[in-house]
């Protein structure tokens, strides 16, 4: 037998042109052993998160849209956007600081990242609480002048004002970590461009630097936010009511920890997954080669009458 | 006198760590003057373009461009650095084209042309506009202005990049291997580009392999190799006749 191309088509016992099989994927046995013991294994789990009363699925399902647990979630989006936008603004201060060619500045960024990233952030937390032991007034007033007011800090530091300076001071130094790494993401050669127009040092930065930095920055920053609402739990041990210790009023009224606890859980997996989309999108608009072309530039018919080589 | 697009330098030196780059170099350019630099690689004529636009300060030596010291003023015991403004207004009277292009990847074709005058000299955005308009058309790249680097071809990056350096209306160009980057097609539209502005009267210097270019074009002639300025001359005559057993052993391996 010919076929169309002339070639003799050659046909097995199910009649099948072996040109046309598929190809199939070789399957070891142990891919059937994991795909047994996972599914058993899942099973079980159901079965046990079912069946086990303890779980209290009707407590859960009552309280995971009570009144507390919203107001809790409704603060734990405030701490995360709030101390994200500040320690964002205040990282980007830092990355310029700490690309200063002025030793004692950059020197001085240097010393802050390392002491805010070389403690834990639950330690700088009580802290900052308990700041008022170390400076228990706060004068603010003009240098070799009567005027000023004294403030007490006590009062000043709030549980909310403390979990917001401390997650805030935290975060620039992550923040200015990853912007410096953007920075240094720029060629040198966009650099020496800009010097060679004779651009002044805040000018590259605000033309040159940063907008090239971004594709890098960006997907990143998109990753501390969704570490930094989880990151809020922590202020729950000042007392601050955001999700986790909304939770912890409610069972320690009831003593219903576990449901409650689930309740909590719930939560912070729903806004996870719900910020992990736009995450996965930025990322994968920044790491296409075209992230390079803004978004104008979408308008441009890409050929040229000359043509586009590269 | 009128020192304006000349380059003077005398005894330049440079190192890079222990390595020394530039070995008591002399060198003077005059006005309107077309300076090809040729040489091995690593024999330090890209430093040598760098240095005269400041992206490197030289150790020892003088070195006036437009008839001031670069990057520093002069008092009886030192040179001292001027401060950032100063440097960066001395700048803009060089024009420098990388071997990479470096356009804006962030800007457009006619933003990045525009980018010198609005930016750093505060030019109406209208007349800079204008001007950048103009310019495009003279590197051949009317109707390209809306276009961003990523979609350019190497060439047309490089006539841009020309152009960019021309919209702050330098007295100096520097080329530093302005068509090495490029695929041997589009080396002819650059090299066209040039010729057109050394026409015109500009000083040029520029780092080149294309030997060609430097006989049709180039007033002068330097060969380095280790730092040092072998041989210097009119361009046709060394490239015909050179001199030098390292120029002409040099000549006869890229001719």
């Amino acid at each position: 037998m010919l076929n169309s191309n002339g070639h003799r088509r050659e046909t097995t016992v199910s009649g099948v042109d072996p040109a046309l099989k598929p190809r199939l994927r070789r399957r070891s046995t142990f891919e059937y052993f994991a795909w047994i013991i996972c599914c058993l294994l899942a099973v079980g789990i159901l079965f046990s998160v079912s069946t086990n009363p303890n779980f209290k699925w009707h407590v859960v399902a009552r309280y995971f849209t009570h009144e507390t647990i919203i107001r809790g979630l409704m603060l734990t989006i405030f701490l995360t956007v709030a101390s994200m936008v500040f320690g964002t603004l205040l990282g980007l201060v830092l990355a310029i600081m700490r690309s200063s060619s002025i030793k004692p500045i950059a020197a001085t960024a240097g010393v802050y990242i390392t002491l805010f990233r070389g403690t834990p952030v639950l330690v700088q937390l009580i802290f900052w609480f308990n700041i008022a032991a170390l400076y228990p007034n706060l004068t603010i007033g003009i240098p070799f002048t009567d005027i000023s007011t004294a403030v007490d800090v006590n009062a000043l530091i709030a549980p909310i004002t403390a979990a917001l300076i401390g997650l805030t001071l935290n975060e620039a130094a992550y923040m200015a970590e990853i912007i410096r790494g953007g920075f240094a993401a720029v060629g040198k050669g966009q650099i020496e461009a800009a010097d060679s127009l004779g651009m002044s040092g805040a000018m590259k930065m605000r033309k040159v630097i940063i907008p090239q930095a971004m594709p890098s920055i960006i997907p990143a920053t998109g990753n501390q936010v969704i570490g930094m609402f989880k990151e809020t739990s922590l202020v729950s041990v000042l007392g601050v009511a955001e999700l986790l210790q909304s939770a912890q009023l409610i069972y320690a009224r009831t003593y219903e920890t576990i449901p409650l606890l689930i309740v909590a859980s719930l939560w912070y997996l729903v806004m996870t997954l719900l910020l992990s989309y736009p995450q996965a999108q930025l990322e994968k608009k920044y790491s296409r080669a075209t992230s390079l072309l803004p978004r104008k530039a979408k308008k441009v018919v890409l050929t040229a009458p000359e043509g586009i080589a590269r | 006198m009128n020192t304006d697009g000349t380059i003077h330098a005398r005894a330049i030196r440079k190192s890079f760590g222990p390595k020394l780059v530039l070995k008591d170099v002399d060198l003077d350019i005059a006005s309107g003057e077309v300076c090809c630099i040729i040489g091995p690689s690593g024999s330090g004529k890209s430093t040598l373009l760098r240095c005269i636009n400041g992206l490197e300060t030289v150790d020892t030596g003088v070195l006036k461009v437009n008839g001031e010291d670069l990057g520093y003023y002069e008092t009886e015991t030192a040179y001292h650095r001027l401060n950032k403004k100063k440097i960066a207004e001395q700048r803009t009277r060089i024009g420098m084209v990388f071997q990479q292009f470096n356009l804006f990847p962030n800007m457009t074709a006619q933003e990045n042309v525009m980018a010198g005058p609005v930016l750093v000299k505060g030019a109406e955005k209208g007349a800079a506009a204008r001007q950048a308009h103009e310019l495009l058309a003279s590197v051949g790249l009317s109707g390209f202005g809306d276009y961003y680097p990523a979609q350019l071809s190497g060439g047309q990056q490089q006539r841009v990049a020309v152009a960019r350096s021309l919209a702050m209306d330098p007295e100096i160009m520097l080329f530093d291997e302005p068509t090495s980057a490029l695929d041997p097609e589009k080396v002819g539209e650059v090299l066209a580009v040039m010729k057109d502005l050394a026409s015109k009267g500009m000083t040029m210097v520029v780092v080149t392999h294309e030997m060609g270019f430097a006989r049709e074009v180039a007033d002068s002639l330097i060969f380095m190799d280790e730092g040092c300025i072998v041989e210097r001359g009119d361009a046709r005559e060394i490239l015909r006749n050179p001199k030098e057993r390292r120029t002409q052993s040099f000549l006869e391996k890229v001719l």
